[in-house]
């Protein structure tokens, strides 16, 4: 969904100006990212196996070390001990669509940068020239355990431009980035690009924004097999050969068609989802299908070509007609017949402190706690290619991690720590993080605590 | 174990759903943890009878049998009927076009004479959206842009297995309280059509303005009745300051919307100044003047407790607002109010989930959406506890009613199911 008209009712002109934006970096960041790191106790769910009861996690140099039974994982020597008895541990979540950092908040004209509403088809736009890192959205995130998100932008446009895909650390773009991780495109159908109908701009039909995409990728067909003739050429020393004129905009298409970027499709209604895949098939591209507010009525459709769902869940139908069969059962149904379904925020529409509580939305709606989990992990990895590094406890991964205060699907459990790479970003018992996941963190000196004890 | 369980109770619903007429049917509702909200207590087994629409009886007990003749369901936890005290459900659909918008009037700043009542649409699929979730009285209020936004109503929802009714027939109180609007969202829709309020003064002017205009209205009335009623001499009337008449004589409440710290108490001063009977609505910096609020005696209507972050005036809103607003000893329930985008409609079960695991607690977060709701709404002769006597609505649960994997099984209106968890 879009999350450019979220509340248009509330966009203000020249208020964000006068805020207070105090985004601090007050993170104790301990220990030493090189330090090696043991937290023993918790019931660990590893993801990739069974759950471990009292089970232990090593890390060091921001990589998972071992992972098993307390008693049968060897203690190295001057590891940092932290105890986490009765407490649930399980990987980073995984946000596969956000828009934090880029649909900032407060949420203004004046610090949106989501949607380039001045052409349908602009492949050359990337997130990460939007993002601000200082946007308090992303310490909220952490707050509710995420820990890398696929930031995309908006879906106003059918080729919206190159999404991000990053770990919520750092003060600068270039340190979130997951190096080596090129990113995804983002395309959406359906109601929002006809937006352009309304200046009597094309697209202003469903046909129009599938002829658009169609468009693009036949002139990077063409451009690609230009730049294949001349690779060819030139390693035959043709002295004739000439380099075609470099495009950036087909250069980010090709890479797409070459199969080193996903594409990350907007879609809500069966008849789009079909159109999504109609094109995956033309082009033999790689996509993901994003919110998939009817993707159980096509799950067959999905299974058989091995798509998966980053699914959108929200509290209730409607707010566009594209929505109006949104349902909780749907990620049960996907699980069901075989496709495999992440669930995403699309933050700012659910604030990303909810990610777990989506899932387990799931699990009410039929979904399996195991599937569930993974749709919230390892599942969301594997659509940004990144299965190999992220979403499982496991030796070798990255050491992104939370803890819990109990089982991960209950509404009285609280995310206690989140870490990324052997650091800790989040710790609730730290009153300059607890306002990230309550609220109130620009006004925490005035901020009321609670007793102690109240559930 | 649980599934299994929850499957039993389903079988024992779906056997015992058919061919007996809704309108006269008998009830028994067994539960393993019975949430009564009258005192007594809470979560110990029992068994609610309903007859005619209305409760006959609440028996505790771990052994009770139904008598003969009654339809039984069984849950593992039963409660009241849930009451979303501001939303606008019924007036604001879920397609979001046009056709099925009419929350806001905003052909003027001051529309204290519509009424929800004349929008609300009872076969709206929000309406019964929310019942599935356990809602069965909601205040439907008019939406957030009007300064003076005119008259909520206080009404019973419908479920997808509900008969139809009007919503003269659904209405608890047709004309339950005015809506004052402050803040941010006045001003923005005006400003945009240049015109009056364009700043929080304005709002506050357009406000006083009114009330000033009905003590007016009121006192020339009562003046020319005082002096004969000479029909010649009989003042024009007035439909608005009409409309507010009832709020400047104490007879219905107002609620109004305030986010903001300041605006909370420019409502409290504004209440204060013309001795209103009111209450304060979302109130999501009421944190930063707890004590003002209860200074003032003011019942909040708190929620929707997942308000995003996001724009200017909720950029300070907590999860922990709900406790600890009731920690300061104010008088609170909650609400979920108007959505303008995805999600259409906020679920008042899920909000006070959200409440009961950030402070509040699992009770406290029951009473905010049962017998406090109806205190504060002035209609718990009629809903808000399982009482012999008052309206059958009840909601059975397979779990905790709170947790994110409970389920609801079924939900009884006036004493007629209205839904059963498939």
């Amino acid at each position: 969904m879009s999350s450019r008209v979220v509340t248009e009712s509330l966009l203000l002109v020249g208020v964000a100006a006068i805020l207070p934006i105090a985004i601090a970096n007050l993170r104790a960041q301990e220990p030493s990212p090189h330090e090696t790191i043991l937290l023993r106790g918790a019931k660990i769910y590893p993801v990739s196996g069974s759950p471990i009861e009292r089970g232990v996690l090593v890390a060091a140099n921001g990589k998972i070390v071992a992972v098993g039974e307390e008693g049968k994982v060897e203690v190295p020597a001057g590891a940092k001990v932290v105890d986490v008895g009765g407490k649930v541990l399980m990987p980073g979540i995984i946000d596969s669509h956000s828009h934090v950092g880029i649909s900032p908040s407060p949420l203004v004209s004046e610090s949106a940068d989501d949607n380039e509403m001045t052409a349908p088809v602009q492949p050359g736009l990337r997130a990460l020239d939007a993002i601000d890192p200082a946007d308090p959205n992303i310490r909220m995130a952490t707050a509710g355990g995420v820990t890398t998100a696929n930031i995309l932008p908006g879906s106003g446009n059918v080729m919206g431009g190159q999404s991000a895909y990053v770990k919520l650390r750092g003060t600068t773009i270039e340190q979130m980035l997951i190096p080596g991780a090129i990113g995804g495109m983002k395309m959406a159908n359906g109601t929002n690009p006809k937006g352009y109908g309304r200046r009597d701009q094309a697209p202003m039909t469903r046909m129009e924004e599938a002829a658009l995409a169609r468009g693009i990728y036949e002139k990077a067909l063409q451009y690609q097999g230009k730049w294949a003739a001349y690779n060819k050429a030139a390693a035959a020393n043709d002295k004739n050969a000439k380099a075609p004129d470099r495009d950036h905009e087909l250069d980010a298409v090709v890479e797409i068609l070459d199969g080193k970027r996903i594409v990350h499709n907007h879609s809500h209604r069966a008849d789009d989802i079909m159109t999504v895949l109609r094109l995956a098939d033309e082009f033999h591209y790689r996509v993901v299908v994003h919110h998939g507010s009817e993707a159980c009525q096509v799950a067959d459709e999905l299974a058989k070509r091995h798509v998966p769902v980053s699914y959108t869940m929200v509290d209730s139908p409607g707010g566009k007609m594209e929505t109006i069969n949104v349902d909780i059962r749907c990620p049960a149904i996907l699980e069901k017949a075989g496709v495999k379904v992440a669930f995403n925020t699309d933050d700012p529409v659910t604030p990303s402190r909810l990610l777990l509580r989506q899932a387990a939305l799931g699990v009410r709606g039929g979904m399996s706690e195991e599937a569930a989990l993974k749709g919230l992990t390892i599942y969301p990895a594997e659509m940004l290619d990144l299965g190999s590094r992220l979403g499982t406890l496991e030796p070798g991964k990255d050491a992104d991690f939370i803890v819990l205060s109990g089982q991960p699907f209950s509404v009285y459990t609280h995310v206690l720590e989140t870490w990324i790479e052997g650091q800790k970003v989040f710790d609730r018992s730290n009153p300059a993080d607890l306002h990230y996941a309550t609220g109130g963190f620009f006004v925490a000196n005035h901020y009321p605590a609670l007793p102690e004890g109240a559930k | 174990m649980r599934a299994l369980r929850r499957f039993g109770y389903f079988l024992l619903l779906a056997a015992s759903c058919f061919a007996v007429p809704l309108q006269a049917q008998k009830i028994a509702v067994i539960a393993d943890h019975l949430y009564t909200m009258n005192g007594g207590r809470p979560g110990e087994p029992g068994m609610v009878l309903i007859s005619g629409g209305k409760i006959e009886a609440v028996n505790p007990g771990a052994n009770a049998q139904a008598p003969a003749g009654y339809r039984v369901f069984r849950a593992v936890y039963v409660t009241p009927g849930l009451i979303d005290t501001d939303s606008t459900v019924g007036i604001s659909g879920a397609y979001n076009i046009p056709h099925d918008q009419d929350e806001d009037e905003t052909t003027d700043p001051n529309t204290a004479d519509v009424r929800s009542l004349d929008s609300f649409n009872p076969d709206e699929m929000l309406l019964k959206y929310v019942n599935r979730y356990g809602v069965t009285t909601v205040q439907s209020a008019p939406g957030p842009r009007n300064p003076i936004a005119g008259r909520a109503g206080i009404f019973k929802t419908r479920g997808p297995e509900s008969p139809l009714a009007t919503a003269d027939q659904l209405a608890i109180r047709t004309e339950s309280a005015i809506i004052f609007n402050l803040g941010d969202i006045p001003k923005v829709t005006y400003s945009e059509k240049h015109k009056p309020p364009m700043t929080r003064m304005k709002t506050a002017e357009i406000i006083r303005k009114a009330l000033w205009d009905t003590q007016a209205y009121q006192e020339k009335w009562d003046k020319w009745k005082k002096e004969g009623s000479d029909v010649s001499k009989q003042p024009s009337r007035d439909q608005k300051l009409e409309a507010l008449g009832p709020l400047v004589a104490g007879t219905i409440p107002a609620i109004f919307t305030v986010y903001r710290a300041d605006d909370i108490i420019t409502a409290i001063r504004i209440g204060s100044e013309f001795h209103l009977k009111y209450m304060l609505a979302h109130v999501t910096e009421g944190y930063l003047v707890r004590d003002e609020i209860h200074k003032a005696g003011v019942p909040c209507l708190v929620g929707p407790i997942m308000e995003r972050p996001e724009s200017p005036q909720t950029v300070n809103a907590t999860y922990e607002i709900a406790a600890l607003l009731e920690q300061a000893g104010i008088p609170m329930a909650l609400m979920t109010g108007h959505e303008g985008y995805v999600p259409k409609n906020r679920v008042l079960l899920f909000e006070a989930a959200i409440a009961a695991g950030n402070g509040l607690g699992m009770e406290k977060a029951l009473r905010a959406v049962t017998i406090e709701a109806a205190q504060i709404l002035g209609i718990q002769d009629r809903v808000g506890s399982l009482t012999s006597g008052k309206d059958a609505d009840v909601v059975l649960f397979d779990g905790d009613p709170f947790e994110y994997t409970s389920h609801v099984l079924g939900v009884i209106v006036s004493g007629q199911v209205s839904y059963q968890g498939k």
